[in-house]
């Protein structure tokens, strides 16, 4: 019987796992560091809407001052979590490619205008978080579907090649809870035992072959390397800290998620939040602190008039992601395409505000969660019928530990939004001056 | 640098040259040949690649020109090609490749878009490289090393085999998807009856009210019932009183009572093999395949994959040594099981072992067979095709082994067997006439059938049939099995056309026949042929474009998509790529449940600035509005009669300004079949999926030679897939 089978059915409606399990994965508790101890990435597609075509001003983003702003409808269930976000006007991606869907994909984590380069979950991963048993978590909801992936995918773990999310909670949680079946108890496991000769083996001759090599392919076998180094050192992680106090028995709601349901839209709200409890959990329990979901893909074919109990909702006509986010040269609250459009907006910040409140709930060093992490929130477009990639709607949102002043909207003129990933990566502890390829630093005044 | 320069042939009409440029040209670069200028050094110009990038797609690939003017031969010198590119390029969003990229641009454009440059007096390496096998190749090579990974025990009593196998009298086989065998022991004790009762009988207290009776035999209470697919829970009932949990099932959850349900997920997808938890190949915009080997890059979560199918293929395979290596084992354990890991390491590496290897795995294998299975199976030397040679001069040349890998995957999309591996070791794959010979060899076994229908599926993006959302409302009976048996059609078609019929691109595209089994014939509302080619006999479709997996692949879940289905042909039929859609494009046009699809649509189209790119695509997209969101024929959309002409226009190159208007699928069909462009498009494509390279400049020159063979062989695709191999870059790299 196959460990996935197991997993299934253990809880066919709830993925759950003793508690006393998680205590013997190396999972380290996070040593009070002063930096914001997560970031979670939280994706979704076709933009916002923003400045029309017409010239209207945007619908999305906040208006007023640097901290007596207001929020507009489509940004109200942000109210209750308003004195923890940083707003942004004015951030740019650079103009290569403006106008385009998958050229915007390039740029959103890479901070490279053009898109040839690692993203900032990568960078992350490779440094604050080259400790933790999974450096890294790239989750998605139907991200992948029909086959989707290059720059429909948006984590890059070499320049101009991607990783591939995983849009399957029950495997996901399997991978990062069960850990393959293996604890890690002491090493005295023998499977484990096994597992690391078996990838000792394989990461002398991937050294081996490598030098070899010319330098397209020594990158290949340098990644490869890392995946290797990564899964030994969780797999050989013995003892650790266990969780923080909020690491409790994770359980996600997985009912009805076999098979082709995991492409059927009327499942996408159930199956993005099942990604966003297996996040939050696995962070709670320090088994990664860099993670990404990605809702749906660009230029998406998401049916979400298929969700039940939205104002979306619509048997007998298919509103798709991409088509509503065309909805003509202006803000025409009559038109059909605009009032979806703006009803999937909402319905977005809806599930960030989710988020928000799920890190908020969970007890952390006399705080909570949310006051230790970073999340950001974006989309590869602004506006989805001008498909600018100016004045991006990114949402900064958690104390950080500190490190953000929040409670903002920063009007910044003209600024790269590589400086905004420069700064995300300094509040979570690396050091790098520029990422990317803008090299103005941060965003001043946005760290504490 | 001015030496590099092309002649300023005075036959180029271009605004600006004047006479006077043009003769100090002439006298700065001499009319003599340069010997120094061997074809340009396509492969490793910066200049190249970014132009590939960014410019290609209106100049064309060689600066012939196309959506944007002629490049070639330009007579313009760097500072003002420099100039142009920093302020007026792209032409739709200009200033997104300034200094360092112009630079480099402008050079290239100077040195490698001339005549001299383009000669192809000589056809360059290849480039050396490892290959990931892809999810189908891990998949296919597990199979044919380990079989079948489930193991096959031996059973006296039913309650021997594991939860999902039956006993069937000796052996535990596996229950089929569709049913379940429940297996009670009482243990002694004396029933009158057990029953299963669950999700899928709404918990039937008694056999009456419909539970799942078990029979006592042997003193086992047992039963197969067809359950159906999804997630159940279920207990046994003993004497119609006693409920409890099966103790067999592996899985359990809470009842809700304080008690347990035993759990049951049944599926009947594709059978779950080593490669199901691997994810999915990674393509590259604008590249249709999987095989993509630059963007196939091992993470973490490949890493995992690996190693748990490594686990449970190992473990099995450890038990079935003396299968995989008769040896004397009883008596010479050690040298048996030496030979063993040299074998079977040969057979995964797909060469023999060096000294040290089989030093390494067999010290392994000493302490335990299977970790040493285990440790080939994750091994870079497996999970890689090595495509990088041995030094040879300048350059480097395939090993036999490699050569003999290569010819495996590409022909059978598996690995290379004994037979194969044997003539490497002989040194016939040496030799082009030993390359050739097994070259036709592998197109004669059975399995180069589904290679082909694995191409033509992915080259004409019919794959996404399988999971494209469809309106059940608007299209009943689209269910899974019906979509693979139009996948199937597709795949069937083409390895009829290329084994049993004329095996040519034209036949591909106009052939009056389909390949239906009975599904997919009662999808399209025809009687399938009892065996072998169903005619089109309406004269509606002809060849791969009159498919359902490719009409529905270029639909939405409700309305079909002019746009998507004319950049079908654009790109994968005929190589013709368009930009990007200028910032401020515009909408989609809008819902209208009264107005056609056509009608729509030409409100979007009518727009001069988009119709620059829109004409190309969506008038070659509308002659195929008779075919719906599933693929099947319609006569009217919304009580309005469906026009169904369009208009191949530009067909051999964007920008020529030809018109090719047609009224029907077959004379589109014919259209392509007849054009330049079609056969040198399907050249390309398949040097991608059998290279697994998006090909640049540097490879042009073969292609070119494999597109006139291709062309002289009247289009034979089985020529082209032998030719391919024997083109001297096949082994030969650098």
């Amino acid at each position: 019987m196959k460990r996935r089978d197991v997993l299934r059915g253990t809880g066919a409606a709830l993925l759950a796992l003793p508690f006393v399990r998680l205590l013997e994965r190396g999972a380290h508790a996070h040593a009070p560091s002063g930096n914001a101890k997560r970031l979670i990435i939280l994706y979704h597609p076709d933009g916002v809407p923003g400045p029309s075509s017409n010239g209207e001003p945007s619908a999305w983003h906040p208006s007023g001052g640097e901290t007596q702003f207001t929020l507009p409808p489509v940004l109200a269930s942000l109210q209750p979590y308003r004195d923890r976000c940083v707003f942004f006007r004015g951030l740019s991606m650079g103009p290569t490619d403006v106008g385009s869907h998958p050229g915007g994909a390039k740029k959103l984590l890479t901070g490279v205008d053009g898109g040839n380069g690692i993203s900032i979950d990568h960078h992350l991963a490779q440094t604050v978080g080259a400790g933790d048993p999974f450096r890294s978590l790239y989750l998605g909801a139907m991200a992948n579907q029909n086959g989707a992936s290059g720059d429909k995918h948006i984590s890059y773990v070499a320049a101009g090649v991607t990783a591939t999310p995983d849009d399957d909670p029950a495997a996901a949680f399997g991978r990062v809870f069960a850990g393959g079946g293996t604890t890690s108890g002491g090493g005295t496991d023998p499977r484990v035992t096994r597992r690391l000769s078996v990838l000792d083996r394989s990461k002398a001759e991937l050294e081996s072959l490598r030098s070899r090599l010319g330098t397209v392919e020594k990158t290949k076998l340098d990644v490869h390397l890392e995946a290797v180094r990564e899964v030994e050192q969780r797999i050989g992680n013995v003892g650790g800290g266990g969780g923080g106090a909020s690491c409790q028995a994770p359980s996600i709601d997985a009912t009805g998620l076999g098979g082709s349901a995991l492409y059927a839209p009327e499942r996408f709200p159930q199956i993005l939040r099942a990604q966003i409890d297996l996040m939050v959990q696995a962070m709670a329990c320090g088994i990664t602190r860099v993670g990404v979901i990605q809702g749906s893909i660009h230029t998406s074919e998401l049916i979400m008039s298929r969700f039940m109990g939205t104002p979306m909702y619509d048997p007998g006509f298919d509103m798709r992601s991409h088509q509503a986010s065309h909805y003509g040269a202006s803000h025409d609250a009559s038109h059909r395409e605009y009032q979806a459009y703006v009803q999937q907006s909402t319905w977005w910040v809806d599930q960030l505000a989710y988020l928000l409140g799920q890190l908020a709930a969970r007890p952390e060093d006399g705080g909570t969660m949310l006051d230790h992490s970073l999340v950001l929130s974006c989309t590869e477009v602004c506006d989805g019928n001008t498909h600018g990639h100016d004045d991006m709607p990114f949402i900064l949102a958690g104390g950080g530990s500190g490190r953000i002043r929040t409670g903002r909207l920063l009007q910044l003129g003209y600024r790269r939004h590589s400086d905004l990933l420069t700064s995300i990566a300094n509040a979570m502890g690396s050091g790098i001056t520029g990422f990317g390829d803008a090299s103005s630093g941060g965003i001043p005044g946005l760290l504490a | 640098m001015a030496a590099r320069r092309g002649h300023g042939s005075g036959t180029r009409v271009a605004p600006w040259a004047a006479v006077r440029r043009i003769v100090l040209a002439l006298v700065i670069v001499g009319c003599g040949n340069d010997s120094a200028s061997t074809s340009y050094d396509y492969a490793s110009s910066r200049g190249a690649a970014l132009y590939q990038q960014m410019c290609q797609v209106c100049h064309g690939e060689t600066g012939e020109g196309g959506l944007g003017p002629v490049l070639r031969d330009s007579p313009r010198k760097h500072a003002e090609l420099r100039a142009a590119i920093e302020t007026r390029m792209p032409a739709n969003n200009p200033g997104q490749c300034t200094g360092e990229c112009a630079t480099q641009i402008a050079s290239f454009i100077e040195q490698g878009l001339t005549t001299s440059a383009r000669r192809c007096d000589a056809i360059p390496p290849g480039p050396r490289r490892l290959r990931l096998l892809t999810r189908r190749e891990y998949g296919a090579t597990v199979r044919d090393l380990f079989g079948d990974a489930a193991p096959v025990m031996s059973c006296a009593r039913p309650t021997d085999c594991t939860f999902r196998d039956t006993c069937g009298g000796t052996t535990c086989a596996p229950t089929s998807c569709d049913a379940q065998t429940f297996v009670f022991d009482p243990q002694g004790r004396a029933l009158s009856s057990v029953h299963v009762a669950g999700s899928f009988n709404g918990w039937a207290g008694t056999v009456a009210a419909g539970g799942l009776p078990l029979v006592y035999a042997n003193g086992q209470w047992s039963g197969t019932f067809a359950i159906g697919e999804g997630m159940h829970q279920y207990k046994l009932v003993l004497d119609e009183r006693e409920w409890i949990v099966d103790p067999r099932a592996p899985a359990s959850v809470p009842d809700g009572f304080g008690g347990r349900n035993a759990a049951l997920d049944l599926a009947c997808t594709e059978p779950t093999d080593a490669s199901s938890h691997l994810p999915a190949d990674n393509r590259p915009a604008g590249f249709p395949f999987d095989t993509d080997a630059d963007s196939a890059l091992v993470t973490t979560v490949h890493v995992d994959a690996y190693l748990a199918a490594a686990e449970t293929l190992a473990d099995h395979a450890a038990t079935r040594k003396a299968e995989l290596h008769p040896c004397d084992w009883a008596g010479q354990g050690a040298t048996c099981t030496h030979e063993l890991v040299e074998a079977l390491g040969r057979r995964m590496f797909r060469r023999p072992l060096t000294d040290d290897e089989a030093a390494q795995y067999g010290a392994l294998a000493t302490t335990d067979v299977a970790t040493a299975i285990q440790a080939l199976l994750v091994s870079p030397h497996f999970l890689y095709r090595s495509e990088l040679g041995v030094a040879n001069g300048d350059r480097f040349r395939l090993t036999g082994f490699e050569v003999a890998t290569a010819l495996s995957y590409t022909f059978v999309g598996t690995t290379p067997g004994e037979a194969l591996l044997a003539a490497a070791a002989a040194g016939e794959l040496d030799r082009t006439d030993g390359i050739e010979r097994w070259a036709r060899k592998l197109l004669a076994d059975p399995r180069a059938r589904d290679q082909v229908g694995e191409l033509v599926l992915q080259w004409a993006g019919g794959q996404s049939v399988l999971t494209a959302d469809k309106r059940a409302d608007l299209f009943p009976g689209f269910d899974d099995v019906t979509r693979r048996a139009l996948a199937n059609e597709t795949r069937a078609f083409a390895a009829h056309v290329v084994f049993d019929g004329t095996g040519s691109l034209d036949e591909l595209l106009v052939a009056d026949y389909t390949m239906l089994d009975a599904t997919a014939a009662r999808f399209y509302g025809v009687t399938a042929a009892a065996s072998g080619p169903t005619p089109y006999a309406d004269g509606r479709r002809a060849g791969i474009l009159g498919h359902a997996s490719v009409l529905a692949s270029t639909a939405h879940s409700d309305q079909t998509s002019p746009i998507r289905r004319g950049l079908l042909i654009r790109r994968n039929f005929l190589c013709e790529d368009l930009p990007p859609p200028p910032p401020f494009a515009g909408g989609v046009p809008e819902v209208d449940s009264t107005a056609t699809t056509r009608d729509r649509f030409a409100a979007h189209t009518a727009n001069p600035v988009c119709a620059g790119c829109h004409r190309y695509i969506d008038d070659l997209g509308f002659g195929l509005e008779r075919f719906d969101a599933v693929g099947r024929w319609r006569e009217q959309e919304h009580g309005a009669p469906i026009d169904p002409s369009g208009n191949l226009n530009d067909v051999e190159r964007l920008g020529t300004g030809t018109s090719a208007p047609y009224a029907s699928l077959p004379e589109l069909a014919a259209k392509l079949s007849a054009s330049a462009a079609a056969p040198s498009c399907f050249t390309r494509q398949y040097l991608r999926f059998s290279r697994g390279l998006r090909e640049s400049l540097a490879q042009r020159c073969e292609r070119l030679s494999i597109e006139r063979t291709f062309e002289a062989s009247g289009r034979d695709i089985r020529e082209l897939m032998v030719h391919s191999v024997l083109a001297p870059s096949f082994v030969e790299r650098r």
